[in-house]
């Protein structure tokens, strides 16, 4: 049996005026898998993620969730029973105590997990009696993600899940984002923590003013995608190395760093025929990948 | 579990006014009772009886627009709207346990001032007829309906922690200084509430109640309440 798509968009858009929040964005999301949701600032993750949840409606475009419509009301209302999702600010209501909070969540879904929700409350040493707006931003973030998972939602999504938790949190963080992926439920997450995406995320999406950019596997990057510096006798020209796999070309001097997703031999072959002195061919990062990318499309964008 | 939430949220504004709107008004009524001055039947009434009318009709209307002081808009400002609008509730049900919640409460607000004040009147040895306390929780409940209809409509338009029941206040004493006084006194839900059309000022006080106002009130708040609800099914957060 083949798994459908958790989250699928078509051509999904959002604008503001004469602002385009988001442009055309096609998105497929995996079941069972962890997909970080990369971006800079302003490039239109937490829209997208508000339209997913329907907070906001898209101005045009498709999009579904676990199969129902985004845009239909009540189609929206069943989504959300399935789906577990923690906002960027992690505002909880603070005339509750955590027990009541807990409480509270607990009566809105019939999957919930008492168990895991005391064991997860112990774990982040929530005490039960405390009140909301007493707590510090790093423990409200472990609440907001406490009353996510302890059900077992078929999607997880989160806007910005490390912010404001110290490192022990943050690690607390993945492994339970880690721990979820493993029982099933796909996690679609946004971060500007590269480091902590390319630790646990299966798949990235990277958009930029609005627009996906790439959508790969962390695999993919691993065993495809090569950066190729190479160094020249005189200046080189860009255009000659625009091959087929060649995500991205930057030229500095005699210097020349290519970011290639495939081709890679042919590439370097390109360099010995135009005479390269040295040619290093390393792994890509994440971050690399991410960098390059935005550096490459923001000026083709405008 | 939303009721729960409404509870919570509301509880102490409502405990708080509730204590406040049945000691003053009762206290009012006892401390003129025990006083040295003697009034007839008729005097008592209107210028003792009808006055913690009047003090409970101010106390119930700031009382009803702190108490509406909610729902999606502030938990936009205050940032707890996206955990709310997760929750697998439409917006419209969400509004309604708010609208009913607070109705309940709002009405509690009306029934127990008055119903304590004439209890501390009959039991003080003032002799006063159980339909004066009945005309005034309809006038209270059948008017503040209006009040609290704006205050729900207010907090379901206007955005900000504490723009929405500062907007409800402007309204209401745009009523008391515009309406209030001079020939559209009988469009003044302010008048209306206190009754002294209805209630006061005559050998025998209560001239009837009036429905069709009555009517027109309910009317005017089933519309602005629709209109919240609606108002807040189209709002984008």
């Amino acid at each position: 049996m083949i798994d459908l798509p958790v989250i699928q968009t078509h051509r999904l858009c959002k604008s503001y005026g004469r602002t385009d929040a988001v442009r055309d964005l096609s998105l497929s999301v995996g079941a069972g898998r962890m997909t970080g949701f990369l971006g800079r600032n302003g490039a239109g993750k937490s829209t997208t993620i508000k339209m997913l949840t329907g907070m906001i409606r898209p101005t045009s475009g498709e999009g579904s969730v676990l199969g129902e419509r985004i845009g239909d009301s009540e189609e929206n209302v069943q989504l959300r029973r399935r789906v577990a999702y923690v906002s960027e600010d992690k505002r909880l209501y603070g005339y509750m105590t955590v027990a009541q909070m807990i409480r509270f969540t607990s009566g809105f879904y019939s999957d919930w997990r008492p168990d895991t929700a005391e064991f997860l409350r112990c774990k982040y040493e929530l005490p039960a009696d405390r009140k909301v707006k007493a707590l510090s931003k790093g423990m409200r973030t472990k609440l907001a993600l406490l009353l996510a998972i302890a059900r077992q939602p078929a999607l997880l999504i989160l806007d910005e899940p490390s912010e404001g938790l110290d490192p022990v949190g943050v690690e607390q963080l993945l492994e339970s984002l880690v721990t979820q992926c493993g029982e099933g439920t796909a996690v679609f997450f946004s971060s500007h923590q590269i480091e902590e995406v390319e630790r646990i995320a299966d798949q990235v999406c990277i958009v930029e003013q609005g627009r996906l950019l790439k959508d790969v596997s962390l695999d993919d990057i691993r065993q495809c995608y090569r950066r190729i510096d190479l160094v020249f006798p005189t200046q080189p020209h860009e255009r000659d190395f625009r091959l087929e796999g060649v995500e991205s070309v930057q030229t500095s001097g005699h210097q020349m760093r290519i970011l290639a997703s495939g081709n890679v031999n042919e590439v370097i072959e390109r360099g010995h025929a135009f005479h390269a002195s040295e040619v290093d061919v390393a792994p890509v990062s994440l971050r690399e990948m991410f960098l390059s990318t935005i550096q490459e499309n923001s000026h083709a964008l405008v | 579990m939303l009721w729960y939430k409404a509870w919570l949220e509301t509880r102490s504004r409502f405990l708080i006014s509730l204590l406040g709107m049945v000691i003053l008004p009762c206290y009012l009524v006892f401390d003129e009772n025990r006083g040295p001055k003697q009034y007839t039947p008729d005097d008592w009434y209107n210028h003792v009886f009808h006055n913690g009318h009047g003090l409970i009709v101010i106390m119930w209307l700031a009382a009803v627009i702190l108490l509406m002081m909610g729902g999606l808009l502030r938990e936009k400002a205050n940032g707890t709207a996206a955990f709310t609008l997760a929750l697998p509730v439409s917006r419209a049900h969400q509004m309604l346990v708010r609208i009913l919640s607070g109705f309940g409460q709002t009405m509690t607000l009306a029934v127990v001032p008055c119903s304590a004040m004439y209890l501390v009147a009959i039991t003080t040895g003032r002799d006063t007829p159980v339909s004066h306390a009945l005309s005034h929780v309809v006038l209270l409940c059948a008017g503040g309906l209006v009040f609290f209809s704006v205050a729900v409509f207010s907090s379901s338009v206007v955005e900000g922690e504490y723009t929405a029941p500062a907007v409800a206040f402007g309204l209401l004493f745009a009523d008391i200084a515009v309406l209030g006084q001079g020939r559209y006194q009988a469009y003044s839900i302010w008048k209306f509430m206190l009754g002294n059309e209805y209630l006061d000022r005559a050998p025998q006080p209560l001239t009837g109640i009036p429905w069709p106002h009555v009517a027109a009130n309910v009317l005017i708040a089933v519309l602005l309440l629709a209109a919240s609800i609606r108002a807040i099914q189209r709002r984008e957060f």
